[in-house]
């Protein structure tokens, strides 16, 4: 089998406050022969408010990113769902437009930058699913999870516009189960699961986000989750970070541990919780570790 | 070929209808075959009780959109054999988000009150104005929110509105910017500030539903990217989503990256900053406290700070333009 080499793009939320994912992701990476390359000038994709700003600075800033993957030779791997979603409308529209990639390219120039067009934009989650692939993922599973009860939480960016990602179904997606199941977990199926987070409003419209938030995790756990793994740091940071805040305005109890995709399949290939950087979830996942 | 179907059936003027339920059908199914096909089938020969509507059968009228196995469709347009393999059952419910008054058949009246908030038709300024020429590109920016055939396919999947009913939601925005990017409208700044106000085009949460499950391609999402985009350039920013913008369009040009700890400051304010103290002091105790970034710029920033100064350049170039026509 060829290499898996990739240039990686952990997104800004995991280079700061989801720090836990990104040094996960070279931990689980690193133990399955997938290679990961730096991106050292690689600027932020703008998570969508870039869009909201300017189309054309969007795309243009993309293309930067793209740029920087192409000079690698390497497509993108990245462990955001936004980042994922945000890049890849903006390839998928360069794509398909030569003259947004023409105009573009003039843009580049007065930075001394090209953008041929080629990048491919992939999900780690992606790449364990396919270009890994289960077969060879569960054959390097040390510590199977012993059908812990999962509640994958795709959130909306792995899945949407199913044109531009090109990759799951977005209707009856199939990927982050089939990662559960290599790695031993029993998966908790529940309507939310390929539904919003509430995460892009939560510093405009809170109280929408907290419900949002919480309305999830209460499926779940309804659905008699033990714990919730996400592709998304955003999703984590929601699910996690608010869940608190989420137990408040709907007076429930929740308690729900909410894992990276990484931690998840890191425990299974027998990496030790306090490598991977449990102890900043702001739910704690002892009941789930023990 | 034999396919079975279940409808959920509710009407709250029978004893038994009441409470909602889910009735069997059974229809023989021909290749092509579509769902409403089988649906007046099945109230032409089987049940005349069962309620949907329906209008054009050919995806003009946008009459009978319904959820198929989950998810918002037009009946018309969505083939009974081919839906019916992929997920080994056919399951018609009514749209979301709205209302039940009997079986499929939804109340529509909020809908409409949505659009009817938006003004939906042109303004032209009020002297008589001398002919405004179209140009082609001036109609593309506006050609796919043109496409809406108002079926409430995107309302009904939008993650937004299942929470904040308030909303004014995807369809009633896509509307809003046909009308605010027609070159011939000329109150598109009062609309943009009163799109800006509560659940306005802020209250989106880019779910992107709305562009999976429009069955006529009009991504209202991207209709409500480029209303943000114009009520930005109009300067209307007293809002936490417009500061929300700003501070991100900031933060990248500084350091080329997002810097959470100044996107939360800009975007609330002084004093609703404070209140995030406690939150942020348990964020702390977990080390995920997001800190300024001070000095970590990306390598090269330079590139990025020279692409803006382009992209200014030719937005200022475009607006001097458009004055002088």
């Amino acid at each position: 089998m060829k290499a898996l080499k990739y240039a990686y793009y952990p997104g800004c939320a995991s280079q700061e406050i989801t720090k836990e994912s990104n040094s996960t992701t070279r931990l689980v990476t690193a133990k399955l022969g997938i290679e990961l390359h730096d991106m050292p000038k690689a600027n932020c994709c703008g998570a969508g408010l870039l869009t909201d700003y300017d189309y054309d600075l969007y795309i243009a800033l993309n293309a930067r990113i793209f740029a920087e993957a192409e000079q690698m030779g390497m497509d993108i791997l990245t462990i955001c769902s936004t980042c994922l979603m945000v890049m890849s409308r903006a390839a998928f529209d360069l794509r398909n437009s030569p003259v947004l990639l023409e105009k573009t390219n003039k843009v580049l120039a007065k930075a001394g930058l090209h953008y041929s067009g080629s990048t491919k934009v992939k999900h780690l989650l992606w790449v364990l699913a396919k270009d890994l692939g289960v077969v060879k993922l569960s054959g390097m599973v040390e510590a199977p999870l012993g059908g812990l009860k999962v509640a994958p939480f795709y959130g909306c960016h792995s899945l949407r516009p199913s044109d531009a990602l090109g990759f799951d179904d977005p209707e009856r997606p199939w990927s982050l189960e089939a990662v559960l199941k290599a790695i031993g977990a029993e998966v908790v199926d529940y309507t939310g699961k390929t539904k919003c987070c509430g995460f892009q409003v939560d510093l405009v419209t809170e109280e929408t986000a907290i419900e949002m938030t919480g309305t999830r995790l209460l499926d779940a756990k309804g659905q008699g989750a033990e714990c919730i793994v996400t592709p998304c740091p955003f999703c984590h940071i929601n699910l996690d970070n608010y869940q608190a805040s989420a137990e408040k305005q709907l007076e429930a109890d929740i308690k729900l541990p909410v894992f990276h995709l990484a931690q998840m399949v890191g425990l299974a290939l027998g990496l030790r919780a306090t490598h991977m950087g449990m102890s900043r979830h702001m739910v704690s996942a002892e009941k789930i570790l023990r | 070929m034999k396919i079975d179907l279940k409808i959920r059936r509710f009407n709250p003027s029978t004893k038994t209808g009441r409470e909602p339920y889910y009735q069997a059908y059974s229809v023989e199914a021909s290749e092509g075959m579509t769902v409403l096909e089988a649906l007046l089938e099945i109230a032409g020969k089987q049940d005349p009780t069962l309620s949907f509507r329906r209008s054009c059968r050919s995806s003009i009228c946008g009459s009978c959109a319904v959820k198929i196995n989950g998810f918002t469709k037009l009946a018309c347009n969505t083939q009974i054999i081919p839906a019916h393999q992929k997920d080994k059952e056919l399951v018609l419910e009514p749209v979301a988000n709205h209302t039940v008054l009997k079986d499929l058949i939804v109340d529509f009246d909020p809908f409409w009150k949505k659009m009817d908030k938006v003004k939906p038709y042109l303004m032209p300024a009020e002297k008589r104005a001398k002919e405004v020429a179209v140009t082609q590109e001036d109609a593309a920016a506006i050609d796919d929110a043109q496409k809406c055939i108002m079926c409430g396919s995107c309302n009904s999947e939008c993650n937004a509105l299942e929470i904040e009913k308030r909303y004014l939601g995807p369809a009633a925005l896509a509307k809003a910017w046909r009308l605010v990017g027609d070159v011939r409208e000329a109150g598109g700044r009062n609309r943009l500030g009163r799109l800006s106000d509560d659940h306005g085009i802020w209250d989106c949460v880019r779910c992107v539903h709305c562009v999976e499950y429009c069955p006529k391609g009009v991504a209202p999402l991207t209709a409500i990217e480029r209303l943000r985009a114009r009520a930005l350039e109009e300067d209307i920013r007293d809002n936490h989503g417009a500061k929300h913008v700003d501070a991100m369009v900031d933060s990248v040009k500084k350091v080329g990256r997002l810097d959470e700890a100044a996107m939360t400051f800009k975007t609330l304010g002084f004093l609703r900053s404070l209140g995030m103290i406690p939150f942020g002091l348990k964020m702390e105790m977990h080390g995920k406290m997001p800190h300024p970034h001070l000095f970590s710029q990306i390598k090269e920033i330079k590139e990025v700070r020279t692409i803006y100064k382009e992209i200014e350049r030719q937005k200022n170039k475009k607006a001097k333009d458009r004055t002088k026509d």
